[in-house]
């Protein structure tokens, strides 16, 4: 089973680029499942059809579905949820409101995690692509098994005891109902579970993400971000796609001119900075690409002979690592001539540059408020040490 | 002092016409800050220069600012942060603690709190917020609500609880999980905060929203599901910006069927939408930076002053006709099978695709009973009974 996370801005066509994918990989004799992980879905309006939280068959092999948050969170966080609606409707709340209180803040990422899962583990499908919120979200999306696992895990434990030794008393003093062990069994299959599994899954080789970009510096800025912050919770992407390109037709219109000269110097900025990852082209279509057919066209001009669901390359393998020792970015630079190099730490982002070549690489927040300590290269790793925490500005090192 | 709210889908051009607005405004004299609450920043990336937690400035009467839930939290809240590291104390190292702080719900009550707290400073006369895309822009606006209820419900038992609490348990392992008395406050003290922010949103004197659009129907689709969702929260839009629009010196070629289908699309953006219309075209290159910004605010306001209020009219009115009283919510784009009207006490539940809110009645329809529900688009009229 593979499974591939589409992200990147808002507006770049990542919906149209995942179900372009998903309906290749079908048309090439995989079983296909497209998730819309998208609060407001458009996966259907690209598709021209109807959907719901249950998958459609929508060609030969080729599944979609949208995720239906209150349907997930219904059938899974029943039990949790019926309590909270309990203790509101105890506090005079209407039950309306009540359950509308009782969707709690992150429940639609949480849904969608519940919602791979079971569908990658059903063994109904070879490929499970999801259509992932913009930027801000996805990350949320991605981050919440490792959050849960670490924190509430914990924090749940914690409650479960507590309820236990206070409950008999709490009953009597405050009157409010008390959460039973059996919801936070629930609690516990969701995420020891659950999300315990998809953590697993995320990490593993069968999980690649693809990051969609159009050729203009915002979409590109923000995709660089959220590199970093895949890398730091070491999720694999696997190819860049460039999506809109206009093609050599377009640019003969006067207006389009500069935009597609621009476009080409962009094109060279997203291969160099997401090296060794894979970049994909697709020109801006005369037309909307809408329904299965366009879109399986679509998919072909994508990746041509390309495998979709393949692993289109690997992953650069820059890492964030913190623990009791302190802090450290590697980062692999294959043939570094130490000369060349120099580091250094402007606010948030640290700037590597080689031979008059610069990188930005945006620091994880924990690492703002330390100073570089030490510059390393060992074997063809660049390894930049993080000190205490130091006093704001820039620090520069250099080795 | 003036609230600009920005939201739009993911992608319209939210951050440039957010800045383009602020910097129009300098222009009028006004001082005005700039807040990105969108979580996925891009202020800094239409600047072309570095925009951080910290108020900067960036033209002569305008400050912009990247709200980060991290920054904010070590800042202002410390004792909810405190409670919680106690609480994680023996398993979680900071790290993790960190983590637990950038749990969804957390930015959006952050990003409420630097509304409120660019209004306390008295520094600026217009607050342009940049939002995210138009869902999480709804859990924000819906944030004050849940917390009012939960507050008026929950915080005193809480606050009693665990006051007879505490001696009980101390010395036990579960005695940690009581908070301390300074935890109360504090969270108090952020509720009044947020309270206020969410008079000042409900306000249609000063705040209003600008919805963002692309002329594609996918865009103009969702947007006026936006708007019907701003007028259910009550909030007040009182223009749409129609960006990217092809300049006429495009004359088809390659591209004679996106212009087709951008006609389509903005005849519907003027059909559906009860407030004006601005438009910006299509520029021939990327609007990166302060001057290009300007150049944007000029086509797009022109010489008026971008903070002025472009529409009076508010989302939810009452009026009274002939003995009849009716209430009229502005809800483009929602058919009616999609609406669920019910009074109850003194309250209407309505209840539009997959959103709620309750809203007060005016005294004098309270326990009359609802006569008929009209939907004469964009306008759902609720009409009471003798």
């Amino acid at each position: 089973m593979r499974l591939l996370l589409y992200t990147g801005k808002g507006g770049v066509g990542k919906t149209t680029t995942a179900a372009a994918t998903g309906m290749l990989a079908a048309r090439r004799g995989r079983r296909v499942l497209v998730i819309s992980a998208d609060a407001a879905h458009s996966l259907g309006d690209v598709l021209c059809e109807r959907l719901s939280g249950e998958p459609r068959r929508l060609a030969p092999g080729f599944d979609a579905l949208e995720v239906d948050a209150r349907q997930v969170v219904e059938s899974h966080w029943g039990r949790v949820r019926a309590y909270l609606v309990d203790l509101l409707r105890y506090q005079g709340i209407d039950e309306v409101i009540a359950e509308e209180l009782a969707l709690l803040p992150g429940a639609e990422e949480l849904a969608t995690l519940v919602c791979v899962e079971e569908w990658a583990c059903s063994g109904d499908y070879d490929l499970i692509i999801v259509d992932c919120a913009p930027t801000g979200s996805t990350l949320r999306l991605v981050t919440l098994p490792e959050v849960a696992h670490g924190s509430l895990r914990w924090l749940l434990r914690l409650q479960r005891a507590a309820a236990y030794v206070i409950e008999p008393i709490a009953r009597g003093l405050v009157g409010a109902p008390i959460p039973t062990g059996e919801v936070f069994a629930e609690a516990d299959r969701l995420f020891y579970g659950t999300l315990h599994r998809l953590r697993a899954r995320l990490l593993s080789k069968e999980t690649s993400i693809r990051i969609v970009v159009t050729p203009e510096s915002m979409a590109i800025d923000e995709a660089r971000r959220s590199l970093t912050d895949l890398c730091l919770f070491q999720l694999a992407s696997d190819a860049v796609i460039i999506n809109r390109m206009l093609p050599a037709e377009a640019c003969r219109e006067v207006f389009f001119q500069e935009w597609g000269r621009m476009q080409v110097e962009r094109k060279r900025e997203v291969e160099e900075t997401f090296a060794p990852l894979r970049c994909l082209v697709a020109p801006l279509a005369e037309d909307e690409i809408l329904g299965v057919e366009a879109l399986a066209e679509h998919g072909e001009i994508l990746f041509g002979e390309l495998d979709p669901s393949s692993c289109l390359s690997e992953s650069p393998r820059l890492r964030f690592e913190r623990d009791k020792a302190g802090a450290r970015v590697r980062l692999p630079l294959p043939g570094l001539d130490r000369e060349t190099l120099d580091v250094t730490r402007v606010e948030d982002e640290l700037i590597i540059g080689v031979a008059g070549r610069r990188r930005k690489i945006a620091l994880p927040a924990g690492f703002s408020k330390l100073d570089i300590e030490t510059v390393v290269c060992r074997g063809e790793e660049l390894i930049v040490s993080f000190g205490a925490r130091g006093v704001d500005g820039s620090t520069g090192a250099s080795q | 002092m003036r609230v600009l709210l920005h939201t739009g889908k993911g992608g319209v051009g939210k951050t440039t016409l957010a800045l383009a607005t602020a910097l129009g405004a300098a222009r009028h004299g006004h001082r005005v800050c700039v807040l990105s609450t969108d979580p996925a920043h891009s202020l800094g990336d239409a600047l072309g220069e570095r925009v951080g937690p910290n108020p900067k400035r960036i033209a002569d009467g305008v400050y912009a600012r990247e709200i980060r839930a991290q920054v904010e939290l070590d800042r202002a809240w410390q004792s909810i942060q405190n409670w919680l590291r106690e609480l994680l104390r023996e398993e979680a190292d900071e790290l993790v603690a960190e983590e637990l702080l950038a749990f969804p719900g957390i930015e959006e009550l952050v990003a409420l709190r630097a509304v409120h707290e660019v209004e306390e400073t008295g520094d600026f006369d217009v607050c342009v917020v940049d939002c995210a895309p138009t869902g999480s822009t709804m859990r924000m606006l819906r944030f004050p609500d849940a917390l009012r209820i939960f507050m008026q419900h929950f915080f005193a038992i809480e606050r009693k609880g665990a006051r007879l609490l505490r001696p009980l348990v101390r010395g036990f392992e579960a005695g940690r999980l009581i908070p301390r008395e300074d935890f109360f406050d504090a969270f108090e003290r952020l509720y009044l905060e947020i309270e206020d922010v969410r008079q000042v949103l409900l306000d249609g004197e000063r705040t209003t929203a600008r919805l963002v659009v692309n002329p594609t129907k996918v865009i103009v689709d969702e947007t006026r599901r936006s708007f019907a969702y701003l007028s259910l929260y009550g909030i007040a839009t009182d223009s749409v910006l129609v960006n990217r629009v092809m300049p006429e010196s495009v004359g088809g070629g390659y591209f004679s069927r996106w212009l087709e289908l951008e006609r389509e699309a903005l005849d519907v953006i003027v059909e559906s939408f009860p407030v004006p219309i601005r438009r910006v075209s299509l520029r021939p290159r990327e609007v990166i930076g302060t001057e290009a910004l300007e150049e944007l605010a000029l086509e797009l306001f022109g010489d008026l002053d971008p903070a002025t209020r472009f529409e009076s009219s508010r989302p939810i009115r009452i009026r009274r006709e002939a003995g009849r009283t009716r209430l009229e919510i502005d809800l483009p784009g929602i058919t009616k099978e999609e609406i669920d009207v019910v009074a109850k006490g003194a309250d209407l539940h309505l209840r539009v695709r997959d959103a709620r809110r309750m809203i007060s009645l005016p005294e004098s329809v309270v326990g009359r009973p609802i006569e008929r529900v009209r939907l004469r688009p964009p306008v759902l009229e609720i009409i009471f009974g003798e």
